[in-house]
């Protein structure tokens, strides 16, 4: 016989010992064991952090961004938008949940912006959720000094929200905004626009974007534009009582690369109509 | 995906631990030691899981574990007997080399670490020269040279025909 054949015979003849497959079942079932345990370890852990990643992959789950995403193949190297703070408090009056967001950018001399940015972001949102606390408690004592019981006001949902949405993600602009709402009274709503210029790390404005003339393009534009709206769907705009436009006014950023301003309501329609948005087209720049 | 792949590493161990008890005790020498091996590789395997790419590197995967195991503990064994006893160590550590004697198992037994690996896992355990690589994270055409080159140190002690041994 060949000799590796003998060789192999031999190896082979090793005698296994009947402890083996016991000794090989109870580390399947120890593992078992430590990985169920750490499988529970990790969901009891994700659900606590479950605030904080649901808005670092939160581009992903912006609805306005989800679209987005199919176009631009190298999203999120250039800046990162996640929950730095959160948190949500209910005492029996009352109910807040707040999200603040802020915005990572991968750039080179940002000096410091990105810091600026974020206070601004973040006093913003602080501020608003102190001031609604605040007319909530005054709507309370309210309530209660012109005769209402407890027993009513808990029947009211007060609740009081802060939190944020991404209009847009470019790869040169990022356009979020943040909103702070309160359920009862819809009159001190607020929201910010932020549109950011990743290549340079600032703010932009519509005077940036558009030019010393930023103010009469887009009065025309949106002029034009109401124009046919009216054409279109019979709505009754104010076109003569609308003030134009200044550099406070609301904008953000679309896809194209194209700002889309954004007019109060009763700014140039009636109430009814709500906010409205207006795209200002490359061609009437 | 993840739970799929767990499974079918675990009843990959279970199906095969002969295999890993054999190749564990081919370098212990020892029950006790070749079953802490084949324990402690299990233990690896499933706490590490996550590492395993697919379901088609499973079985180079895991060889590689239990020869790493089987190595660690035979080391450990080796420089206990050192420490130990000096003159126990002489009768079975000193007796390097082929000695025409022993049977082609005992002297594959004292070949050079890697050399032996590859020769236990094509002739032994059966593995192909692509599997061989994997498990040894080397180049086939390594695993290939050192393969011929390991077989002819034990040819020539013999005086046999190359072509008896198909690789």
């Amino acid at each position: 016989m060949d000799r590796m054949t003998e060789a192999k015979r031999e190896y082979h003849d090793i005698p296994i010992p009947q402890e083996l497959s016991e000794r090989v079942a109870l580390e399947v079932e120890r593992a078992e064991k430590k990985r169920r345990f750490s499988l529970l370890k990790r969901r009891i852990a994700s659900a606590a952090a479950m605030v904080i990643v649901l808005f670092v992959t939160g581009l992903n789950t912006s609805e306005v961004f989800a679209r987005e995403m199919n176009d631009i193949p190298v999203i999120g190297t250039l800046a990162r938008i996640f929950t730095i703070r959160s948190y949500e408090t209910e005492t029996e009056d009352l109910k807040i949940s707040v999200d603040i967001p802020s915005v990572e950018m991968i750039a080179e001399d940002l000096q410091g912006l990105e810091k600026e940015i974020n206070e601004d972001i973040y006093a913003f949102c602080e501020q608003y959720a102190k001031e609604a606390e605040g007319r909530a408690k005054e709507y309370r004592q309210a309530f209660l000094d012109t005769g209402g019981t407890r027993e009513e006001w808990e029947e009211h949902e007060i609740t009081i929200k802060v939190w944020y949405e991404v209009k847009a993600q470019t790869d040169r602009y990022l356009s979020l905004t943040v909103k702070g709402a309160e359920s009862w009274v819809s009159a001190y709503s607020e929201e910010r626009y932020y549109n950011l210029d990743m290549e340079t790390g600032k703010w932009i404005t519509l005077h940036d974007i558009l030019g010393d003339d930023y103010a009469g393009i887009v009065r025309r534009s949106i002029l034009t534009q109401i124009k046919q709206r009216q054409a279109e769907e019979g709505t009754n705009y104010w076109p003569d009582r609308w003030k134009g436009i200044d550099d406070s006014t609301k904008f953000y950023m679309n896809r194209n690369q194209e700002p889309v301003v954004v007019l109060e309501k009763y700014e140039i329609a009636p109430g009814a109509e709500g906010q409205l948005e207006f795209e200002i087209r490359k061609e009437d720049w | 995906m993840k739970q799929e792949l767990y499974r079918k590493l675990v009843a990959y161990l279970v199906e095969n631990q002969d295999k890993f008890y054999r190749l564990a005790f081919s370098y212990l020498k020892n029950q006790e030691d070749a079953l802490d091996v084949v324990q402690s590789a299990i233990c690896k395997a499933l706490e590490h899981y996550g590492e395993l790419k697919s379901e088609a590197a499973l079985k180079t995967w895991f060889y590689r574990i239990v020869l790493n195991e089987s190595i660690i503990l035979y080391n450990k064994r080796k420089r206990e007997i050192l420490t130990q006893d000096s003159e126990w160590m002489e009768q079975s550590y000193e007796e390097k080399g082929f000695d025409i004697h022993d049977d082609l198992y005992a002297r594959i037994d004292r070949m050079e670490e890697t050399a032996q690996k590859i020769i236990k896992l094509r002739f032994f355990e059966e593995l192909t020269l692509e599997e061989i690589a994997q498990v040894l994270e080397m180049n086939v055409n390594t695993v290939k040279a050192k393969l011929y080159r390991g077989l002819k140190a034990l040819k020539i002690a013999e005086g046999e025909e190359e072509e008896t041994w198909t690789v």
